[in-house]
């Protein structure tokens, strides 16, 4: 039995669907695929609205376009960073295993533009090795490179090539003092400052498949910065971060609680912050901990090149 | 948005140059921009307002009303307007508050601008290297400021967005995707802040418009337009939008390594204007910064306004007596030959 709020406000994310079987970013809007997906992954997590999820997971179908990517708009399929979410949004459920294969087909054949650094005391990190960018034909960075890492493994391709680098290329750009920024390390021989939200979806990709004293530094950044951290988005990926360690807060409850209340103060949350929040509280060990007890896993073949 | 033309001059057209202004001819007409000044030899002109206020605790209000008076906007041009103020957030963290626009000149413009009438004022902003936006409120001070004097905000990282021509032509882009709001308003203002920049050499009220692009198209540092060209990308982006006005918060700035590691530095100044590059060069000279010297300011003069002194009239304090150089880096390849000697 679903407790509150969280039962409140899984029951508003349910109300909000569209007749489209999406999810608007606020309700009222338009459908996203972002915030579909996020909202499957949340109602999913908490075996609730079965039927909405699904509705949800055949519009995100609809969005994916040939080559297999789900972008954040048809008007702009270069942004197609929601891809690695609708994978999640698939996950375990047989109907949409080929939606989810050509999804990540398209994440394992794309990626930014990486160069050879000419000046390493200009740009401090290693700009040659390939992750995921936002958009299409720029640069790599954190999060996006984290999501795609995530979604790999999650279906089974952790020791794929592309999952190898990627794991080298958020490495590469964590910070020397520890945490993870956006992306960039030092800038003209000056180290950059640890952002919460990238260092803790860093933590979380890279839980399960990188040494412990490789990011203890970050882990400490966050497990510092908790305390003061209300925001739904960088509390919620914080939460996730840490359990995806064993570290989850015995006070997560009381986090999240004080997070939901801080709308009487700034409204109601875009969806996929409210989404994000409430799968932090249902993970007991980081966001793939939530896939684990769904029924009929079946992982995709470890088998592509 | 330009003064009448106070000196004339006959410039000579290569073919070159007048096949680009065919080019761009249509973005230029529409805009209202220099095209026919230029053809028939005027050049442009702009008023910029510098108010000195030593700390953020003065009457910033009162301030920004008196360069409203000083730059001949009435209640009359104002009421009944919706107006945008787009600070500068592009990475705050707590306690570094001279990496953004100060939320007291934030509060500031929102009650100048009501004050002479306008329907409403919304403040928005896409942070550049954030994505938790409401995080980044909360670490600027700026969400206290919201929500105590009920001002509405928008996330134009998250905003759907609307395709326009890009009207600037300077970068690859054939089009600019902006948030759908700049469209829902009648006057977008820069409420920037005074730093230098390791790329650009110095980031003021047009550069400021980078945190308009939606996050959602252009990525978190807004990768498209780093790819694109930074100066030209502010030239585009200005040229396309055509904002209506500029507050540069230079009460305290950053020099040395700005725009996010710099140090601060107090101007005491809040400089204002209806012309961008006219309150950009402003800013250039109180900061001890040629503006000739910055790329998009030299490509923005005589097209999207005046940078050269002799063609900006300056009302409230003189440039020269708020002089205060920033502190420029050798070793950054943007500051060198950019000192205002």
């Amino acid at each position: 039995m679903i407790q509150e709020p969280y039962l409140y406000f899984l029951e508003f994310l349910q109300s909000v669907q569209l007749p489209n079987g999406g999810f608007p970013y606020h309700s009222g809007e338009e459908a996203r695929p972002d915030a579909t997906a996020w909202a499957i992954i949340s109602m999913s997590a908490w075996e609730f609205a079965r039927e909405n999820c699904d509705r949800g997971r055949a519009y995100l179908v609809s969005q994916q376009t040939n080559d297999g990517r789900i972008s954040i708009s048809p008007t702009h399929i270069e942004a197609s960073w929601p891809t690695p979410l609708a994978i999640f949004a698939w996950e375990s459920v047989p109907q949409y295993q080929e939606a989810q294969s050509r999804a990540i087909d398209y994440l394992i054949g794309f990626t930014g533009q990486h160069f050879s650094n000419p000046d390493p005391s200009i740009i401090g990190h290693d700009t040659s090795i390939p992750g995921w960018p936002w958009i299409a034909e720029t640069h790599s960075w954190v999060v996006p490179t984290a999501l795609a890492l995530m979604a790999l493994h999650k279906v089974g391709l952790g020791t794929h090539p592309r999952a190898i680098a990627g794991q080298q290329m958020l490495l590469n750009r964590q910070l020397p003092g520890g945490g993870w920024n956006y992306g960039s390390t030092t800038v003209f021989n000056r180290e950059l400052r640890p952002l919460p939200e990238c260092t803790a979806i860093a933590l979380q990709s890279l839980a399960g498949n990188t040494a412990f004293h490789k990011i203890e530094r970050s882990l400490q950044y966050v497990s510092h910065e908790l305390p003061r951290l209300r925001t739904p988005i960088s509390l919620g990926w914080a939460l996730l971060g840490l359990g995806a360690w064993g570290l989850k807060p015995a006070n997560t409850e009381e986090l999240a609680r004080v997070s939901l209340q801080m709308q009487e103060r700034y409204g109601p949350y875009p969806l996929p912050s409210l989404a994000l929040l409430l799968c932090a509280v249902k993970a007991s060990h980081g966001l793939h901990s939530l896939f684990r007890s769904l029924p009929q896993e079946t992982p995709v073949s470890s088998t592509r090149n | 948005m330009t003064t009448p033309p106070t000196h004339t001059e006959q410039p000579t057209l290569s073919r070159r140059q007048l096949l680009q202004a065919c080019l761009v001819g249509g973005g230029i007409a529409l805009s209202g921009f220099s095209l026919l000044h230029w053809w028939t030899g005027s050049r442009l002109t702009a008023q910029t307002f510098i108010g000195q206020a030593e700390t953020y605790n003065t009457d910033l209000a009162k301030l920004i009303r008196q360069g409203f008076q000083e730059l001949g906007i009435t209640p009359s041009e104002i009421k009944g307007k919706r107006i945008l103020l787009k600070p500068n957030l592009v990475e705050p963290h707590q306690s570094l508050s001279h990496i953004n626009t100060h939320p007291l000149v934030v509060r500031g413009a929102v009650e100048a601008f009501l004050s002479l009438g306008a329907a409403s004022v919304v403040v928005a902003e896409g942070p550049g290297h954030r994505h938790d936006t409401l995080l980044v409120l909360e670490e600027s001070g700026l969400a206290d400021v919201l929500y105590e004097d009920h001002i509405p905000f928008q996330d134009l990282n998250t905003m759907g967005g609307i395709v326009m021509p890009n009207l600037g032509g300077q970068t690859t882009l054939a089009t600019l995707t902006f948030p759908r709001i700049v469209k829902e308003v009648d006057w977008v203002v820069s409420l920037a802040k005074m730093k230098t920049h390791h790329w650009a050499g110095a980031t003021l009220s047009m550069k400021n418009f980078f945190g308009v692009m939606p996050g959602n198209y252009y990525g978190w540092p807004k990768n498209v337009l780093h790819q694109a060209g930074i100066p030209q990308s502010i030239l585009d982006i200005n040229a396309t939008l055509k904002p209506h006005f500029a507050i540069v918060d230079g009460i305290i700035g950053m020099e040395g390594d700005g725009p996010i590691m710099g140090t601060p530095v107090q101007s005491g100044v809040l400089v204002m204007g209806r012309n961008l590059p006219a309150v950009d060069a402003t800013c250039c000279r109180i900061m001890g910064i040629n503006p000739d010297k910055i790329e998009y300011l030299q490509k923005a003069d005589q097209w999207l306004g005046p940078i050269h002194e002799s063609l900006i009239e300056q009302r409230g304090e003189s440039w020269r007596t708020v002089h205060r150089p920033f502190a420029l880096i050798p070793e950054i390849p943007a500051h060198r030959g950019i000192r205002l000697t």
